[in-house]
């Protein structure tokens, strides 16, 4: 998995390219970690290049949606493709990580 | 020299040199060793198999069995193959010291050595062993307690499948590793009902099989009958909340009515049963709306979804650790594969049919071993 991170008008955003697994996870785990620990965080993911995410993967995300919560943060998830967008519905996940199509569209939704 | 008999460590010095013998042995005498001496490749083969000692101090030229093949034969054995060995030898040629190597030496000293370097040298692989050994220790008392983590968990599963009136079950359960974080069980209920729950708790090994276990606890004290699915989850989810964090588990109970031939479902971020209509001879995932898993926040409400079953239809209940299989050249088993070979079992019998899935999977899989734990149970109603 290959993790890139740059500023878009104070919202950070997180490109993640290849596969978010178990033996992934860890590692993304800590560099997220490292962004969600911060207060008032605007966190956008960009899983278009995403090929594949296991549960582990999932877990990642939920805890990033969960530590930023308590420290008064706002994340979104975009530009899922088929497949992951499906492990996203199947899973649940879409109830309780906000969701957008495009990446323009997830940073308007974080910057308004 | 009581230091040295008593002492736990043990080094061979081989050389027919009796001269040779006696520096090596007086240089290494006061390092708190016990010293062991073969003044040929014979004996000191004979002197490794039976003293095992940690470290051999090794002439190259010997007459009879020379310092190579001594050191080839020590490596071929596995009974002296972890003993460390250094070479010593007037040899000073880089061609040597490279077969010594390659022949699975750990250092070389040329002759004449400077005793300060032979002492140096020889407690540097005495600690390396020593770590190496405490190492491999650690990791057979590490191996052995996820093993009785295992077997706990293997007697938190139900001993045998269910018997179900009109409905003909058969499961299968296979960890990654040692213990894991996928469950089932069954729940015997008034009226001809009965509960079956297939839950997976994120991640595997020992922390997945604390979450598995509670699971299981709680299901078994969930208070009355669990004949209402929305209501068993939400009791679940209710009390995992307290302590998943920052894992979770996905669950699936379904409630089978013989009576009505009728089965209802809900689900917590697992993946929905699948199910082969004989009828139609078609085969496909159950359409049913869920909640998010169990153990991250709390349900407004469990959806039901309620479908009727004929004789000859096949269930299919699963953890995703089977569809997340890959095969080696990295391609996943998938949903769809999975579908066909329910729809393709060439059985009425739910075992055969299992089986044929499972042969199906290993094929796919090729000797790759799995990254995640498996369930799966396969129904054919009556």
């Amino acid at each position: 998995v290959e993790i890139t991170k740059k500023d878009e008008n104070g919202v950070i955003c997180l490109t993640i390219t290849g596969r978010l697994d178990a033996v992934t996870a860890t590692d993304a785990d800590a560099m997220i970690k490292d962004i969600t620990k911060e207060q008032d965080t605007r966190l956008l993911f960009d899983l278009e290049p995403l090929d594949y995410i296991s549960s582990a993967g999932l877990r990642v995300l939920l805890a990033a949606a969960k530590d930023l919560k308590r420290n008064n943060g706002k994340m979104i998830i975009c530009a899922l493709n088929e497949e992951i967008k499906k492990i996203f519905e199947i899973s649940g996940f879409s109830s309780i990580i906000p969701i957008a199509d495009t990446v323009a569209s997830g940073l308007d939704q974080l910057t308004t | 020299m009581p230091d040295e008999t008593n002492a736990a460590e043990s080094i061979l010095l081989v050389d027919d040199n009796p001269t040779n013998l006696q520096v090596l042995f007086q240089t290494l005498s006061g390092q708190g060793c016990k010293l062991l001496i073969a003044k040929n490749g014979e004996t000191a083969l004979t002197i490794a198999q039976k003293a095992h000692p940690d470290l051999i101090l090794l002439d190259i030229m010997m007459p009879g069995i020379d310092g190579f093949e001594v050191c080839q034969r020590l490596k071929s054995n596995p009974a002296t193959e972890g003993i460390p060995v250094i070479f010593l030898s007037a040899l000073d040629d880089t061609k040597d010291k490279v077969k010594g190597l390659q022949l699975g030496a750990v250092d070389y000293v040329a002759k004449p050595f400077q005793a300060d370097e032979v002492i140096a040298r020889v407690n540097t692989h005495l600690t390396i062993h020593r770590l190496k050994r405490e190492v491999e220790y650690q990791k057979k008392q590490l191996e052995h307690e996820l093993e009785v983590v295992s077997d706990v968990q293997r007697r938190l599963l139900p001993k045998a499948v269910q018997s179900i009136t009109g409905l003909n079950l058969a499961a299968y359960y296979q960890t990654s590793r040692y213990a894991g974080g996928d469950y089932y069980d069954f729940a015997e209920l008034p009226d001809n009902q009965y509960g079956i729950l297939v839950a997976d708790a994120e991640g595997h090994s020992a922390p997945a099989a604390v979450l598995m276990a509670m699971t299981c606890a709680l299901f078994h004290s969930y208070p009355g009958a669990p004949s209402q699915p929305g209501k068993v989850l939400r009791y679940l989810n209710e009390h995992l909340c307290q302590f998943a964090e920052p894992s979770f588990i996905t669950g699936l109970y379904v409630i089978f009515d013989a009576n009505r031939r009728s089965l209802k479902i809900a689900r917590a971020g697992h993946p929905p049963p699948m199910i082969y209509r004989a009828a139609d001879n078609t085969a496909h995932e159950v359409p049913c709306k869920g909640v998010f898993p169990l153990g991250i926040d709390s349900y407004d409400d469990v959806p039901e979804t309620n479908i009727t079953l004929d004789p000859g239809d096949r269930l299919l209940m699963y953890t995703d650790g089977l569809t997340e299989r890959f095969s080696p050249q990295g391609e996943l088993y998938g949903e769809e594969r999975l579908l066909s070979q329910l729809k393709e079992a060439d059985a009425n019998d739910p075992q055969l049919i299992l089986d044929s899935i499972i042969t199906d999977l290993d094929r796919f899989a090729g000797g790759q071993s799995a990254d995640d734990d498996q369930a799966l149970l396969v129904g054919v109603v009556q």
